[in-house]
């Protein structure tokens, strides 16, 4: 790889950014292309300059930083900085190199600058399983989800879950439905079935979730083989556990 | 539980009193409707009721000892039927063995006695029925009166520990991330660290003291919202802006202690953090018929999509509101296509 280390640093805060900013000061090797204030202007930025390495906060305006992660195709070494304590589990399962945890040290800081050298030299394109990780990771028991960020046509949608009128699973991607239009997604079935408002959406079949008040009516086919349909006329096919799941809500 | 008529000296008086009236009333038909002698009526009338005055007084162990269960109430009556019949043929024979010793030579009254016997034994049954049934009814309404007490001070522990759950906790992502800009500042402006560390330390300060109070006066809370915007400012900069207008009157009012800081802080969250634009929070506070209103408006980003709250805060605050006023709708909330509104009335102390 290029003796240059490419970085992009993404903060809704200045001071924050100005942190890093200082303490990257003593690294000729490491150049920062970029710095952003959110979500959207990051993804822009990452995809246009493609960094070797982001410094990225988690709460941010309009997307987090976990949501900016889900929309990168190939996303370049991440250091996650923070002040959330209970993201740190998540920032490892993402395959984060490190993360630090605000208010940090320059010690800390160069600490995970060598990880990051240390990885983009033996390793520089350890990506795949980043994505694989990504996918499966469930938020904690009270914590549903409210808007699922996608990507279409290097647009950035954002859909607020209550829009959503049905998912289904399709090899490796799930297919969103929404009343403006369907997406993709890469992500597992039972991503969404973990971590959607069970109160809202419920999984009737190996590779369909609905939403529970658009459900029209559910025939019964032949013996133990259902049919659903939702108000917008789509029609799943049922489970025999879906059904028992079914009619445990409804009732 | 003792006996209530010798739990003070006064009811044991009125005891008495009331004894000495029916023993005047027992003398009376004595003498006047009887014709027994004014020596042996009162003799006759004063040995039977001191006795059963004295037994009396005892007959309220039984009532403790047998109690009016519904599933077993035909036993108790039997008892106490058993018990009536017992204590009353022992007072009138008792009064009988007294009086026909005193007056052994005189056949005419003992034949009275005599002849009285069953009688008496019936006005004994009578009286304890009636000493029990009040001793009964004296003891179901102290119970009751316990258990009001008990439920009521139940209440108010319930209540407390309620409004201790709905009290404002810091939020750890607030001080952590302004330790995080004061550590910025320090390298690039350490005057405004200096500033902000003494803004972060006065609000630390006011708002662990005052969590341990349940009120708190008007100005002083909002000297807590300035510093704590103050600090939000420095960490957004240009993204925030902020207004206080109070009214001069009303800043001795007491207010619920922190009952504004979770509104703030919802106008931060909700705008500030989640806009790329400016977002300015006003905070108004004038006196409205018979309340305090204190108005927060802010500005947010309609496009931000639902990273919606589930309204946990504001719960909280309408809930603290309902338990330390008695009154629903101490909290309106009002949302325009990006202007949040939230109205707090604080009843004015008539």
């Amino acid at each position: 790889m290029s003796s240059k280390v490419t970085t992009i640093i993404i903060d809704d805060e200045k001071l924050a950014r100005n942190v890093i900013r200082n303490y990257l000061g003593n690294y000729a090797d490491i150049v920062i292309v970029d710095e952003c204030k959110n979500g959207y202007e990051a993804f822009k930025s990452i995809t246009s300059n493609k960094p070797d390495l982001i410094f990225l906060d988690i709460q941010m305006p309009k997307i987090s930083g976990f949501e900016l992660l889900e929309l990168l195709d190939d996303p370049p070494a991440i250091v996650f900085s923070t002040a959330f304590d209970h993201y740190a589990l998540k920032a490892f399962e993402v395959n984060a190199i490190d993360y630090l945890l605000k208010p940090f040290s320059e010690e800390r800081f160069m600490e995970a600058i060598d990880k990051v050298l240390l990885k983009l030299k033996n390793r520089p394109k350890d990506k795949d399983d980043i994505i694989d990780k990504l996918s499966n990771h469930k938020l904690s028991e009270k914590d549903h989800l409210t808007r699922i960020v996608v990507k279409k046509n290097s647009r950035i949608i954002v859909i607020p879950t209550d829009k959503i009128i049905n998912i289904e699973a399709q090899d490796d991607y799930v297919m969103i439905n929404c009343e403006d239009g369907s997406y993709l997604k890469t992500k597992t079935l039972k991503f969404f079935e973990d971590n959607l408002d069970p109160a809202n959406f419920i999984r009737i079949h190996r590779s369909h979730i609905v939403r529970i008040d658009l459900i029209k009516n559910i025939e019964l086919l032949e013996k133990e083989s259902y049919r659903l349909t939702l108000a917008n006329g789509t029609s799943c096919p049922v489970s025999k556990s879906g059904y028992a799941k079914l009619k445990e809500i409804l009732n | 539980m003792s006996n209530p008529f010798t739990q003070k000296n006064t009811s044991l008086i009125i005891y008495f009193a009331i004894w000495f009236a029916i023993a005047q009333n027992h003398f009376i038909i004595l003498y006047m409707f009887l014709n027994i002698t004014f020596e042996l009526a009162v003799a006759d009338s004063l040995v039977y009721n001191i006795i059963y005055c004295f037994l009396g007084l005892g007959l309220w162990y039984p009532t403790r000892y047998i109690s009016l269960d519904e599933d077993k109430i035909w036993k108790a009556l039997s008892n106490h039927f058993m018990a009536a019949v017992f204590s009353s043929v022992i007072w009138a024979y008792a009064g009988y063995f007294i009086l026909s010793n005193w007056f052994a030579d005189n056949q005419s009254y003992i034949q009275f006695l005599d002849n009285s016997l069953v009688l008496r034994i019936t006005f004994g049954v009578i009286l304890y029925l009636v000493l029990i049934s009040f001793y009964y009814m004296i003891f179901y309404y102290k119970s009751f009166k316990e258990k009001a007490g008990h439920e009521l001070k139940m209440e108010t522990l319930l209540k407390e520990a309620e409004l201790r759950s709905l009290k404002y906790q810091i939020n750890p992502h607030f001080i952590f991330n302004s330790l995080n800009s004061i550590s910025s500042l320090t390298m690039s402006d350490p005057k405004i660290a200096q500033q902000m560390t003494i803004n972060l330390s006065g609000f630390l300060r006011s708002t662990l003291s005052h969590n341990d109070r349940q009120m708190n006066k008007l100005k002083d809370e909002i000297a807590n919202i300035q510093l704590y915007l103050e600090i939000e400012k420095i960490r957004f900069g240009e993204n925030l802006d902020f207004n206080i207008e109070i009214n001069p009157q009303c800043e001795n009012t007491e207010v619920p202690s922190m009952i504004l800081q979770p509104l703030i802080e919802n106008a931060i969250k909700h705008g500030v953090y989640e806009s790329i634009d400016k977002i300015i929070i006003s905070l108004v506070s004038k006196i409205e018929a018979k309340y305090l209103k204190i108005q927060v408006v802010n500005n947010y980003d309609p496009d931000t999509a639902s990273r919606k709250g589930k309204g946990i805060g504001l719960e909280n605050i309408k809930e603290r509101l309902r338990l330390i006023y008695n009154q629903d709708n101490l909290l309106t909330i009002e949302k325009s296509e990006n202007i949040f509104t939230a109205n707090i009335y604080i009843p004015k102390e008539q």
